[in-house]
């Protein structure tokens, strides 16, 4: 009865400092564009997205880590199962861009070894409060051998392309491991709903 | 909230004029979010399905106790991955709200753990072509 309706399904996290602007980088800016103070205390557990990319229909499970990232509890679990990590600082605090490389090494840890990472420079727009240049951003990535991009959420600067760009190359991946047979999206690891219970922290947004 | 979403006194205040988005038991048209137009279901998508729900309303007065309503008409997702895009609230008891992916407007229904079938209120979308 239940037909499938897509081809493959990523499952994605965002990481990185409290307040660099991972809870945004889902969050569309409109003009009518609102959060119900009733949602916004309950706050966002996952997002599911639709990407479609040569030819294939890709759902995009992307989680946020909802505030954990405070009491550094992000741990085995969190990682569990993803295929592709956004690892996000603030071009406009020095300590978040310092603490990807902590960021760095808890993914080595804890997540599984061929996860595909993308660093993003945040904030973007804020041109007149940037502290890290655009060029540190390239180097650390080089030095990982990362994909790197800045980005602004507010602006909607880059967010798109980050998520097409990390889908395609879990993608390539994808493909590569299935050694080009077809139709192999079936076994894509699902991901059950109740692995956690809620947090009641409210969504720390910036601006 | 105290997790009872029977509806004790009905305020309906659904209108009923559905019909025309069902075809075959399923939703004719694209499922949209009322404020932004991100699509949430494609058409042929959810199945038709009536059950009395409270859900919270979407603009809410004060923080203090939420104002919810008599919801009855849903469209039913067995598979949460049928979504084109839509949010998953963190947990109240058994049950997950959903909202738009986009602007995360809602609720726009709700998602039962127990069961995890999603519940997406007729009166919360948009239906377009």
């Amino acid at each position: 009865m239940a037909k499938k309706t897509y081809d493959l399904l990523f499952k994605l996290l965002l990481i990185g400092d409290s307040g660099v602007g991972k809870t945004c980088i889902l969050f569309r800016f409109s003009d009518d564009a609102f959060t119900t103070t009733f949602i916004s205390t309950i706050g966002i557990d996952f997002k599911i997205k639709t990407v479609e990319l040569r030819g294939k229909k890709i759902k995009l499970q992307i989680w946020d880590t909802a505030g954990q990232e405070r009491f550094h509890t992000i741990t085995t679990s969190y990682y569990r199962g993803a295929m592709g990590i956004m690892l996000v600082y603030d071009i406009t605090n020095e300590k978040s861009f310092e603490n990807i490389v902590k960021w760095l090494r808890n993914i080595d840890e804890h997540a599984n070894e061929d996860v595909e990472k993308m660093i993003l420079g945040n904030k973007c727009d804020m041109t007149d409060k940037r502290t890290v240049s655009k060029e540190r951003g390239e180097t650390i990535a080089r030095e990982h051998a990362i994909r790197f991009m800045e980005t602004s959420a507010k602006a909607n600067i880059n967010i798109e392309r980050a998520f097409t760009e990390l889908a395609e190359a879990i993608l390539d991946k994808t493909a590569a491991a299935q050694g080009g047979r077809g139709e192999g999206g079936d076994h894509a690891d699902r991901v059950t709903v109740d692995r956690r219970q809620a947090s009641q922290g409210g969504r720390a947004c910036c601006h | 909230m105290d997790g009872n979403n029977e509806c004790s006194n009905k305020t309906e205040t659904e209108p009923k004029h559905f019909e025309k988005e069902i075809e075959d038991g399923m939703n004719r048209r694209t499922i949209k979010c009322k404020y932004c137009q991100s699509v949430i279901l494609t058409p042929g998508s959810g199945d038709y399905f009536e059950r009395d729900f409270q859900l919270p309303l979407m603009k809410q007065k004060k923080e203090a106790c939420p104002e919810t309503e008599c919801v009855s008409s849903f469209w039913v997702v067995k598979d949460m991955f049928t979504f084109q895009n839509v949010g998953f609230s963190n947990t109240v008891g058994t049950t997950k709200y959903l909202t738009c992916a986009d602007c995360e407007a809602g609720p726009i229904g709700y998602h039962d753990l127990n069961t995890r079938i999603s519940y997406v209120a007729l009166n919360r979308v948009s239906h377009t072509n």
